[in-house]
């Protein structure tokens, strides 16, 4: 059962490592259109949930990253967003705040600010206790 | 001015987390009778303990807010750029174990590569603790 359960995680992770990567040109393109909002939608979109995978959380999070940056105008960007994105996108933003990178730093220190007056305390909250889905 | 700006964003952001956060409830040990221990501490039962979090500012200045159901560590990295800063660091350190017995805290060693730490356990189902300690550390931010 477990050896059953581990072999499908592998094979997983390689398809979706190669979904991250499609996901990744299309973003790129949609930056290329000066389309940030698009393309940090696309990014959290096809966020892999139950992955214990290291690499596809890595992956996924480059990608995240890349739209995160781009983004010049949060209070649009977080009108754009369905709220059902808060939460993922609090996740990423805490990732981003543990790198200690400064230009990351500074960036999700701000959309951290704005969503946090949106979405209210339980997000964090929620970002807190989730020890299942984590990014 | 242009400065604070930076500064202002961090500590809000370390507020709303530590607000979040601040959610503890009384909690006796689920393995030893009649006992009613740290779990941020000892780690006994992994679905009593939640995420970690690291709030950098940069690469110098950090805060890592561990919580558990019912107990909170707070971790603070400053940059201490000069003589000067170190002191005050200190001195601040000190004052804030000092007044600690305001919050019941019960660890002030550092941790690993977190330089000075503060913890703060056992806030139970005393409400009036919470809210102390929550205007307390305000005061600083």
């Amino acid at each position: 059962m477990a050896g059953a359960g581990g072999f499908v995680e592998a094979d997983n992770a390689e398809a979706i490592i190669a979904r991250i990567e499609t996901k990744s040109s299309k973003i790129e393109s949609l930056l290329k259109q000066y389309k940030p909002v698009e393309a940090l939608k696309t990014a959290l979109e096809g966020s892999p949930p139950k992955t214990l995978d290291e690499r596809c959380k890595s992956a996924n999070w480059i990608v995240v990253h890349r739209a995160l940056m781009a983004i010049k105008d949060i209070e649009g960007m977080l009108n754009a967003l369905d709220v059902e994105y808060y939460d993922i996108l609090m996740k990423y933003l805490y990732r981003g705040l543990s790198t200690g990178d400064r230009p990351t730093c500074d960036q999700c220190l701000k959309i951290h600010e704005k969503l946090t007056d949106r979405a209210g305390l339980g997000c964090i909250l929620r970002c807190l206790t989730d020890t299942i889905n984590t990014v | 001015m242009f400065q604070a700006n930076p500064l202002r964003l961090y500590l809000a952001c370390i507020r709303n987390t530590l607000e979040a956060a601040m959610c503890l409830q009384n909690f006796p040990c689920q393995e030893v009778e009649r006992h009613n221990k740290p779990e941020v501490e000892l780690k006994t039962s992994p679905e009593l303990l939640l995420n970690p979090v690291l709030i950098c500012r940069n690469e110098a200045e950090k805060c890592l807010i561990e919580t558990s159901i019912n107990s909170l560590r707070i971790s603070l990295k400053v940059k201490q750029a000069d003589e000067l800063e170190n002191i005050l660091t200190k001195k601040f350190l000190r004052f804030l174990s000092m007044r600690a017995e305001a919050f019941q805290v019960l660890r002030r060693k550092p941790v690993q590569d977190i330089e000075k730490e503060i913890s703060e356990l056992k806030i139970s189902v005393n409400t009036r603790g919470r809210l102390v300690a929550t205007e307390f550390l305000k005061q600083f931010m």
